[in-house]
């Protein structure tokens, strides 16, 4: 059964009552910036200001196009960005501690163990020569103190889990006898091995044919929602994001410019950077013949923040003032917008009309 | 009915899989494409679609003769481009082109967008000055400052307007796209679908598009044909393939893409396909889907490989069953069932 979203009515009950949604927020990123700075080049800010938190069991979504600064951020909160050569401002606080600027050990005690990520291309993040029983035995011998014989057995119940045919066999395989959905799949085993608070899925099945990407999502979806995981979830396909997460945020040029619950983020889309990704989408479940509407220009004609709306030069609704002033990421019933000139009307409606 | 503008029959493309240093003996082959018909008309957009490794790509670049034919049959305006060779077949391709998946890697980073643009221009001797490389430039929304430039100037968008605009310099009939957006931001795909279809209009153009993303050849296409493990499971024309699809694979296919609307989503059933596609090189016996099909029955499909046939009016299917899971007498297995199938 479907709650249908009545535009101009605030939701009856925002989808937070799920089991263990304490109060306080697991991770909570406050104003994150980052600076990829190079002698002699102007620095990239490829990360600006970026604010936002995520609950126990909470499924977050974070949209935005090449360059947007979608992964930089996940990278960031891993603590995986290169030490040369980046800055990185702001706070990026989980259960109660401090990640950035926290020192090595620590970190890597976290990682893997409280916090995990899954990478978009299994082959790259899998180690070649190494076969992956191995690699997921590393995982629980390093945080769990098991031993051999323990986390051999502890990664055949992984492999099981996230559906891995013949997984006593398989534990002996190298990546490049498995299958790109496979090696998604060990990828997950090795990420929830420790049973992670957070897990930040960067593009998972983008890689992926899009059975086996139904494939990924659903065991994503069975495993996470069934305890107290929470996700983060980087992609570029509004499709993804519009299934699994509970809020979603959209992000351009390295702000997020709409954050808002799925369905009413997709029911009336307000900034008119998402509503044109919406419009742009050819959809499956609409007749053919509807003309689609573009979005003008490149991801790459952007304005400086610092100078303006970075969306104005692409933007159908904007205006002198979008050129000359910073929109600030205001709330608004529910949801966070940055935008001067905001969407009246839905722009997929709009595009069929006007062609 | 007019004459379609190409028909094949039979089609296959077989690559050897040889063993041995000095004899080569070959050992087996790999059924890339493994006995396809299709036709396509005069100013339509036909779209191939289908996961990788099903031979769709392999399946264009054989037409185009780019990849050398094993058995069968490409008549193009009534010839046979399988017979042809050399000269003939050089001077056939002016009016087949190709539009490649990866604009960055199909324009050569040296040559100057004129000379990218006026390459095939040079290699069919036909005499040209800059005003028909602006020309190509305009048809394509590229501003005419562009011929002196390079590749890296321009974003993935605008380069891959550059190859349509190569593409389609020598005004050719067909002009066969492989992934022509997958490589580009979702913002751009538009751009670049709007801009194909507007050339179908202005020069008449006739498309085989070959994509994954099943939107995207629905948009485009007029006519649409599904391809699993080197043929074709499934062909009709685009609308009614997306309102009721009748094999067993484009249905979990159909059913897999994900949908940008949360109502969408959260409402509708999903038929998950256990396992991958299996190896061409090994297709199994019967019908070749039948290893990962929800809706098999017992022995038919393992044995006896189904022909596709016309099951309603322009409407053809491979299964044995089409019938009996359009009327809802087959049902699909759980598809929680099929997925812990072989997990404890």
């Amino acid at each position: 059964m479907t709650v249908e979203y009545v535009p101009g009515q605030p939701q009856s009950q925002p989808q937070t009552t799920i089991a263990g949604h304490g109060d306080r927020p697991l991770l909570t990123v406050t104003d994150l910036s980052v600076t990829f700075t190079r002698r002699g080049r102007a620095p990239v800010h490829a990360v600006d200001d970026v604010s936002f938190q995520i609950r126990a069991g909470e499924h977050v979504g974070l949209v935005g196009e090449s360059g947007s600064g979608k992964s930089v951020t996940s990278l960031a909160i891993m603590g995986l960005l290169p030490r040369g050569g980046v800055e990185v401002a702001g706070s990026v606080d989980f259960d109660g501690q401090e990640l950035i600027g926290l020192d090595t050990a620590t970190m890597r005690n976290l990682r893997g163990q409280e916090l995990a990520m899954v990478f978009q291309d299994p082959m790259t993040s899998l180690n070649p020569v190494i076969t992956v029983g191995r690699q997921i035995t590393e995982v629980l011998k390093r945080h769990r103190d098991l031993d051999k014989a323990d986390a051999r057995t502890e990664a055949v119940d992984l492999l099981t889990k996230v559906g891995i045919p013949d997984p006593a066999r398989r534990v002996g395989d190298y990546p490049h006898q498995l299958s790109g959905g496979m090696r998604q799949r060990v990828l997950i085993a090795i990420a929830l091995a420790c049973q992670p608070r957070l897990l930040i899925a960067d593009e998972p099945t983008t890689a992926l044919d899009v059975t086996i990407q139904a494939q990924i999502l659903e065991l994503l979806r069975e495993l996470v929602s069934g305890s107290q995981t929470a996700l983060l979830m980087i992609t570029h396909d509004l499709g993804v994001v519009a299934g699994l997460c509970d809020r979603v945020h959209v992000m351009y040029s390295g702000r997020i410019v709409e954050s808002a619950e799925r369905r009413q983020l997709f029911a009336r889309p307000r900034h008119p950077y998402t509503g044109g990704l919406m419009a742009s989408i050819p959809r499956l479940d609409q007749p053919r013949g509807v003309p689609l509407t573009p979005i003008p220009g490149s991801p790459t004609d952007t304005l400086p923040w610092s100078q303006g709306c970075a969306f104005a030069p692409r933007c159908p609704n904007s205006e002198v003032d979008c050129r000359m002033h910073t929109p600030a990421l205001e709330p608004a019933d529910n949801r966070a917008l940055r935008c001067f000139h905001p969407l009246t009307t839905d722009p997929r409606s709009v595009g069929a009309t006007h062609a | 009915m007019p004459e379609p503008l190409l028909q094949v029959r039979g089609l296959k493309v077989h690559f050897p899989i040889r063993k041995g240093v000095v004899l080569q003996r070959q050992v087996g082959a790999v059924r890339a494409v493994d006995g396809v018909d299709l036709d396509v008309h005069k100013g339509s957009t036909f779209g191939l679609v289908g996961e990788s490794g099903c031979g769709k790509s392999t399946l264009g670049r054989a037409i185009l003769r780019l990849t050398d034919i094993t058995e069968g049959e490409v008549l193009f305006e009534g010839v046979d481009l399988a017979q042809l060779k050399g000269e003939e077949l050089r001077r056939r391709r002016r009016s087949m082109q190709m539009v490649f998946q990866d604009p960055m890697a199909s324009l050569n980073p040296r040559q100057s967008i004129e000379t990218i643009i006026s390459e095939p221009l040079r290699a069919h001797d036909i005499t040209f000055d800059n005003r028909r490389v602006r020309e190509l430039l305009e048809l394509v929304g590229l501003p005419a400052s562009a011929a002196s430039r390079y590749p890296h100037e321009f974003s993935g968008g605008q380069r891959q307007r550059i190859g349509i605009a190569r593409a389609v310099a020598l005004e050719p009939a067909l002009v066969i796209a492989d992934e022509p957006v997958s490589a580009l931001d979702v913002s751009i795909q538009a751009q670049v679908l709007n801009l194909l279809e507007e050339l179908q209009d202005r020069l008449g153009l006739t498309y085989l598009v070959i994509a994954h993303d099943l939107a995207v050849v629905h948009h485009v296409s007029d006519e649409v044909a599904v391809m699993y493990l080197g043929s074709i499971v499934e062909q009709a024309p685009s609308d009614a393939l997306y309102a009721q699809p009748l094999h067993p694979y484009t249905i979990s296919l159909m059913s897999a893409v994900p949908v940008p609307d949360p109502v969408v989503e959260d409402s509708r059933q999903r038929i998950l396909l256990t396992g991958d596609l299996p190896s061409p090189a090994n297709p199994p016996d019967g019908c070749r889907f039948h290893t990962r099909c929800p809706f098999r029955q017992e022995t038919r499909c393992d044995d006896e490989r189904p022909a596709l046939r016309e099951i309603q009016p322009g409407h053809r299917a491979a299964c044995h069953y089409a019938e009996e899971i359009l009327s809802g007498h087959i049902t699909p297995r759980e598809p929680d069932e099929a997925l812990r199938a072989g997990v404890a």
